[in-house]
Formats: C-alpha cells, sequence, structure tokens
C-alpha cells in the first residue's frame, strides 16, 4: 500500500467481493485525481451528456481515464453493475468507453461518478451525441457483407474445382449444368448483397463527374457476373463465379481492416477532450464563486483556478506569480514560471495556487484546440501511400479493361463466336489473385514478425514508410530521455561531507512527492534511525523538518535559506539549508536511456540522418546531442517549429521518420512519413503514430526498419511473380491456350510461392543481421561526462 | 452421381443456417467489443454482493 487512499480503495475492492481484481490485473493502476462530480447535479450541463430512453431510464457514455490492462474492464462492469439502480454496463477497453443504463429515481449520474472515482478510475461524461448508433451499424454491416462474400466465395470455389476436374475426367453435361446453376446461386448474394458498397460508391463518383476508385471496380464485378449469367443461360463456355466472389471477399476484407483502424483511431484522438476540465469557477463581482460549465465560459471572465488544478481555458494572470506544467504545450515536465499578465494555456496543470485568471480565448480559438487541429490537418493530409495504391489498383483494372475490350474487338474480327468467351477469360485470368496476395501475405508477416519484438504497427502503410526513411527526427525529453529526473550535481558548503549532505537531504525529500525530492531521496535511502518531527510540505517551495533538533529546509533557494541573498548561479538548483545557512546545493538532470545509444548508432549504420528537435533549453539539448553523436538538432522549438522543419526536411527529398512519446509531438508525429512513439508516452500520441514500441526499448527500431526493408523487397518480389505470371497467362488465355484446370492449377501454385515467398520475413538471420551491425558502434559511444 | 442431388442441398442448407447464425451473433452484440467480454468467466459471477450504503 502506498497510501491511505490504496488502502481504503483496496479495503472496499475487498468488501464488495471484488478481490479477483488483484489476480487479474497486469498493471498497476494511477492514483485517481480529484474530481467535483456534484457540479453535474446542475441540469444544464447534464443535459449535453445524458439521453433519455423514456420510463425513467438514462443512458451515458463516460470516457475513463486509467484503463490500463484488461483487469480494469472488470472491475468496472462490477463496480458500477453492483449498484442499485444500474440497468447495464459495457464497457470497451480499447476505446476506453463505458456505456452506462440506469434508473434516474433510484441512482444519480454524481453517484455513478463517485462510485468510479473511489475505485481509481476518473470518468469523463462524453456529448450524448456520441451515443449514436452509426459508427455501430457501419461496422455491423461491413461484417455481415464480409462473410456472405466470404461464405459465397468458398461455396462458388467448391462448385468451380468440381467443372475444372470434370475437364479432366468426364463429366455429364447434365452435372455440369447443374454446377453452374449452383455457382450462380452462391454468387448472387455476393454480387447483389455484399458488393452494393462498390455499386454505391461508383454511382457516387460517376454523379459527381469522376472516375473514382470504385468505376473499375463495379464494372468489372458487373461484367463477370453479367457474362457468367448469360453463359450459364446459354449452357456453353466457361462460368466465373468463383472469381467474382472470391475478388469481391478479397475487396471487401481490405475495406474491413481500414474501417477497423480509422474507428480505433477516432476512439483515441477523443482523448483531447479529457485535458480540459469540464468546469471552471467563476468569479462573479461580489467576488463569490460561480461553477460553470466549460462552455459557459466567455472572453472577460474571471476563473479562479486552484492548486493542482488544470486551466480551462486561455487567459491572463491577475494575481503576482504562479507556476505552471506547460508539458502539454512545450513537453518539458519542467514547470515554467508565469508573472502578473502573462498567458496561461489551457490545459497546462498549475503547480500552486490558487490563482486568478482573465479569459482570453475559448473553445475552438484555445492553444490547445490548436494542437487537436493540427493533428487532424495532419491526417487528413496522410494517406498519399493509401492514394497511391488506390491509384495503381485503377489503373491495373483499367488496363485489364482496356486488354479485355481490345481482345473482344480483335476476336470479333477474327471469330465472332468466340469473342465473348476470351474477353471474360482475360478479365478473370487477370483478376489479380497472385497480385491480391502478395502484399498482404507479406504485410501480414512483418507485423507478426515486428509484434514478436513488441514493435506493434498501428498503421500498415507504416512498414513502407519505415523501410524508405533517410532521416529520423527524435524528441529529447522522455524519448532520448528518461521521464524521471535523477541527480546530476551535488556541492556542498563549509567542509559539509557530500554523503552526510545527500543522506540529510533524502530524509527531508522522502516526504514530498515532487519529481526533484523523488531524484534525492532515489539516489540515497535516507538516514534511517534519526528523530525526524515538525515536518511540513510547502506547496511550490520545498520540504522543512526538524532532523535530530536541527531545523533543516530543502527546497528553493529562497525558501531554504529564508531572505538570506543567494548567488544567481544557484537559481536553478535545490537548496538544503539550516538556520546558520546553505548545507549542499543539488542539481537534477536528465538520464539518457541505457538503450539510446545503440539505438542511433545502429541507425546510423544503416545509412539514416539523425536529427533531434527539442522543446528544452539549447544547453541541455546540445549535451545530448554531443553524447549521442547526433548529425543536427535544434532547441527551443515548439510543436509548430518542429513541424516546419519537418517540412522543410521533406521539400528538400527526405524522408522522415518521427519518434516521440509527448503531447506536443502529435502533430510533429502526424506530419511525418513515419512516426513512432513509445508506449509509456502520452495515450495520445499513439493515436497520431504509426508505430508504437510497446517494449519502450530505443534499440528495436534499427532491427524493426531492417524487417521492413526485408518486407518490401519481398513484396516487390511478389509483385514482379505476379507480373510475370500475369503477363505469360493471359495472353495464351486469350489466345485459348490454356484449359481451365491448367488455369487453376497455375494460379493456386503461384498464390502458393507468393505466401512461401513471403513467410520468409523475420526469419532470425535478418535480426542477426540487424544485431551485429547494432553492437559495434554502441561500443564506441562515449559514456556521459558528468 | 446422383448422390450430389441429396448433399448438394444439405451443404446448402448448412449454409444458409449458418450465415443465419452469423447474422444473429452481429445483430446481438456479439462482435461489438472482441476483447473485453474474454476476461468475464475468469471471476466467480455468482458472488455479487450488494454494496454497502
Amino acid at each position: 500500500m502506498c497510501c491511505q487512499g490504496c488502502r481504503a480503495a483496496a479495503e472496499w475492492i475487498e468488501q464488495l467481493g471484488l478481490a479477483g481484481y488483484y489476480d487479474l490485473r497486469t498493471a498497476p493502476a494511477p492514483k485517481p485525481t480529484d474530481q467535483d462530480h456534484d457540479s453535474w447535479r446542475n441540469a444544464d450541463s447534464a443535459r449535453h451528456v445524458i439521453r433519455d430512453l423514456g420510463a425513467g431510464r438514462r443512458e451515458t457514455l463516460l470516457l475513463i481515464d486509467g484503463v490500463r490492462c484488461t483487469a480494469c474492464v472488470w472491475l468496472i462492469e462490477r463496480a458500477l453493475g453492483a449498484m442499485p439502480g444500474v440497468v447495464s454496463v459495457q464497457v470497451n477497453a480499447v476505446a476506453r468507453r463505458a456505456r452506462v443504463i440506469w434508473q434516474e429515481s433510484k441512482v444519480t449520474l454524481p453517484q455513478l461518478l463517485q462510485t468510479l472515482s473511489r475505485a481509481g478510475y476518473g470518468a469523463l461524461p462524453l456529448d450524448a451525441r456520441g451515443l449514436d448508433d452509426l459508427r455501430r451499424n457501419e461496422s455491423r454491416d461491413a461484417l455481415k457483407r464480409l462473410l456472405v462474400a466470404g461464405f459465397g466465395a468458398m461455396q462458388a470455389m467448391m462448385y468451380a474445382t468440381a467443372i475444372y476436374l470434370g475437364a479432366v475426367e468426364t463429366l455429364d453435361a447434365t452435372t455440369l449444368e447443374l454446377l453452374r446453376w449452383l455457382g450462380l446461386l452462391v454468387a448472387t448474394p455476393v454480387v447483389l448483397y455484399s458488393a452494393r458498397p462498390f455499386f454505391a460508391g461508383a454511382l457516387r463518383s460517376l454523379k459527381a463527374g469522376r472516375v473514382g476508385m470504385d468505376v473499375p471496380v463495379a464494372l468489372a464485378i458487373f461484367a463477370v457476373y453479367a457474362a457468367s449469367l448469360l453463359e450459364a443461360v446459354r449452357g456453353t463456355g466457361e462460368v466465373y463465379f468463383d472469381s467474382v466472389s472470391m475478388f469481391v471477399f478479397f475487396l471487401l476484407a481490405g475495406r474491413f481492416l481500414e474501417m477497423r483502424a480509422r474507428h480505433h483511431a477516432r476512439d483515441l484522438t477523443d482523448a483531447f477532450a479529457s485535458l480540459t476540465p469540464p468546469f471552471a469557477d467563476r468569479e462573479l463581482d461580489d467576488g463569490t464563486l460561480q461553477r460553470v460549465g466549460i462552455h459557459e465560459l466567455r472572453v472577460g471572465d474571471r476563473v479562479r483556478v486552484a492548486e493542482g488544478g488544470i486551466v480551462p481555458a486561455d487567459g491572463v494572470l491577475l494575481t503576482e506569480r504562479c507556476r505552471v506544467d506547460e508539458a502539454l504545450l512545450s513537453g518539458e515536465s519542467a514547470p515554467v514560471t508565469k508573472r502578473r499578465a502573462e498567458l496561461l494555456i489551457a490545459g497546462s496543470v498549475l503547480e500552486d495556487g490558487p490563482v486568478l485568471i482573465r479569459i482570453e480565448r475559448v473553445g475552438a480559438d484555445t492553444a490547445l484546440a490548436g494542437i487537436a487541429a493540427l493533428v487532424g490537418r495532419a491526417h487528413a493530409e496522410r494517406p498519399r501511400l493509401q492514394v497511391a495504391g488506390e491509384l495503381a489498383a485503377a489503373r491495373f483494372v483499367a488496363r485489364v479493361l482496356t486488354l479485355t475490350a481490345l481482345t473482344a474487338a480483335v476476336w470479333t474480327v477474327i471469330d465472332p463466336s468466340r469473342a465473348f468467351a476470351a474477353a471474360v477469360a482475360v478479365l478473370v485470368i487477370s483478376c489479380p489473385c497472385a497480385f491480391a496476395l502478395a502484399v498482404p501475405a507479406a504485410l501480414t508477416r512483418a507485423l507478426g514478425a515486428l509484434a514478436r519484438r513488441r514493435v506493434l504497427v498501428v498503421k500498415p502503410d507504416a512498414i513502407q514508410a519505415l523501410a524508405e526513411c533517410t532521416h529520423a527526427l527524435f524528441d529529447k525529453t522522455g524519448t532520448l530521455t528518461e521521464t524521471s529526473l535523477s541527480l546530476a550535481d551535488i556541492q556542498t558548503f563549509n567542509g559539509v561531507g557530500r554523503e552526510e549532505a545527500l543522506g540529510l537531504a533524502a530524509t527531508l525529500a522522502r516526504e514530498s512527492r515532487h519529481p526533484v525530492a523523488r531524484a534525492i531521496s532515489t539516489a540515497h535511502p535516507g538516514m534511517s534511525g534519526v528523530a525526524v518531527s515538525e515536518v511540513a510540505t510547502h506547496a511550490g517551495l520545498g520540504v522543512s523538518a526538524r532532523v535530530e533538533g536541527r531545523a533543516l529546509r530543502l527546497g528553493r533557494g529562497d525558501f531554504a535559506i529564508h531572505g538570506a541573498t543567494l548567488a544567481v548561479e544557484y537559481d536553478d538548483a535545490v537548496l538544503l539549508a539550516d538556520d546558520k545557512g546553505p548545507i549542499a546545493a543539488f542539481r537534477v538532470g536528465e538520464r539518457l536511456r541505457a538503450d539510446a545509444c545503440a539505438a542511433i548508432a545502429a541507425l546510423q549504420a544503416q545509412g539514416v540522418t539523425v536529427l533531434i528537435a527539442s522543446g528544452d533549453a539549447e544547453s541541455r539539448v546540445s549535451s545530448v546531442a554531443a553524447r549521442l553523436n547526433v548529425d543536427a538538432w535544434r532547441a527551443r522549438a515548439l510543436p509548430a517549429d518542429k513541424l516546419a522543419w519537418l517540412t522543410e526536411l521533406r521539400a528538400g527529398g527526405a524522408r522522415v521518420l518521427a519518434v516521440g512519446d509527448g503531447v506536443n509531438d502529435a502533430p510533429v508525429l502526424a506530419g511525418a512519413d513515419v512516426a513512432i512513439a513509445l508506449a509509456e508516452g502520452a495515450e495520445l500520441t499513439q493515436a497520431s503514430s504509426d508505430i508504437v514500441l510497446a517494449g519502450g526499448r530505443l534499440d528495436v527500431i534499427a532491427p524493426a526498419r531492417a524487417i521492413a526493408q526485408r518486407t518490401l523487397a519481398i513484396v516487390r518480389q511478389n509483385q514482379r511473380w505476379a507480373l510475370f505470371y500475369n503477363l505469360s497467362a493471359v495472353p495464351l488465355a486469350a489466345l485459348g491456350f490454356i484449359p481451365p484446370w491448367l488455369a487453376a492449377l497455375g494460379m493456386s501454385l503461384s498464390s502458393l510461392g507468393v505466401i512461401l515467398n513471403a513467410l520468409r520475413i523475420g526469419r532470425d538471420d535478418t535480426v542477426q543481421r540487424a544485431t551485429q551491425s547494432r553492437s559495434s558502434p554502441a561500443a564506441a559511444c562515449p559514456r556521459p561526462a558528468s | 452421381m446422383n448422390i450430389l442431388l441429396l448433399l448438394i442441398p444439405i451443404s446448402l442448407l448448412f449454409l444458409a443456417g449458418a450465415v443465419w447464425a452469423f447474422f444473429w451473433a452481429v445483430n446481438h452484440d456479439q462482435f461489438d467489443d472482441l476483447d473485453t467480454p474474454g476476461l468475464l468467466p475468469l471471476g466467480d459471477s455468482d458472488k455479487r454482493e450488494e454494496p454497502r450504503p
């Protein structure tokens, strides 16, 4: 138990018979933040988030903070479900949402939030419009169409095999006829039901006056189906119901995966909603406070923010001074001191308070909303690869259609009776079976190989971009360095021993949870067996206590030595002092990740230019850059500056890989060719990143790039093979030289070859090569000077 | 080959049955969340107690 709160929560969980939580959980939960739930009693605020289902039943959608592992889902469902009046609870772990229906007469929204808070989860009711079923219907629809196409394709293939085999052995005409009609029977739902989105899409784009991706697809489906239908009715020639069903199935499968990724991405971007508080305390003219919903704030309002509170909207400081954590905007963990009339930005956390601010910008005008918009815009600009792929596919189909028309025209001149059959043969044998498998087989294999190394690829497009990247742009704080601070330097006064000074400081630091104090107490366990009394923590200043009768203070310079003046050089240091004067000065610094050196050296060995862009001070960035031997760096860079640099690099022809972890990286990550986020970083970054490093290790980037390059090579081999197969098979089929069974055999063997080739990805030799290239330069990496 | 006349209709019936079952499952929330329900059997469900006031 780390604190009283945890003990209380554990006891409460035990009482409810929910102790199974501790058996199930795989990650410790964060401490809940105190939230003001009673404000939701205000009918005006609640109206936005609660939907009335009639008969006293209410429904709301909660965005739940702190769902770390799936055990949390279990706890949330049990905790809420055990409350009287709760009708149903549905938690989705991936989207971090809970849909709750309750009887209003028995339980209220604040009580629900209170229960969640006691279980350790912050919950934010989302806009009731999020409850609409649009998305659910879309995903259900897609699933049904996919399944019908899959079943249809399987059955049609079965009948087609019988027909092909019938060409070898003898099959009587009646059975052949029957098999054709059966093919028609199973392919009809596939074309009329499953393929409807393609027809609808084609119609839409034709109405809009352009030829979209769906037009050739719809044409191909229609042509093959209509031709086969005609053949079945006439009882002559070949039917291609299997091919048309397979075609529809493969296309739908691709779209289904894409839809899933899109939904998932949208879930995560909603996390912006939880960065600002839902309420603010507005100060009225008579000095009293009025609690209002954040959407009611107007420019010019005076708002009070308590210590540890979150600034609700951009505003200027009216009180003397305060310290805020602007990690949101700058990504740097050290708090910033603001003085009167300076601007505080929405979403930043107040380290000491309370303060009064005058609202300057609200809603969509705030800096936070600006970051969100940047992410959104970068997202909108992204799918170049996707567009290129679709264009290539559309071109391929268009060429096939041209070839088909050409074949039909030529045969009409030579022998009109065979024109139709030959044209359809071309359309079908070129139906990209090996093409369709070439990319997905290799990608699926690569995704699996990467996942085993704890590199999770969110967008499969990223593999190509990762293989092709020429520059790697790293964020510094939290990416190359560890998020927690560490003790860098101790300077003692008046001949006090280092060990003694550190021991005293650690004894005091144990009492505070401030990051700096934690850095000191990690460096030394503190003195044992000494009498410590009168411990007091002074928010934003430091800790004071009496150790063995000696009054000690640890903290900011002006706090520690009480009014006495101090040299300017100790401005950024933490001082330990007693009544006589200063004892020691401590400086904390960032520690490089253990694998940062090796990771960067390995990337450079692969020929990648490594860059650092950081919002931090120039001196710190340059020292890190020198230690890591990177090619170029920029300090004091805001997200917009980083994005500008990125754009500049890309304009120069570079393909940029961005690695980061903070919220401020989101626009940069979204704007890069390929983005990698460390999983322990802010979750929002993961939303706009293509790849997530779940193990939090940087040295997997270079091996991952090696795998990506291998994948790309294999995709190219596969495509070349598919092209070779198609180029040799299509003309022969068009000339009528290839009997159906041989075509089927050739097609299966070519598909099999593609899959077997893909299985070579991620075998150990690839990784070993990457590891070898990593180990030697890593040894040459200079030790950090300290 | 006459056996086909029996076996094929049976296979088609199976197919129709499978499609119907799948549609039923989709319409009854079975595919909306594939991650969470896997955990539910891990708890002992019948030991639910009323929370203390």
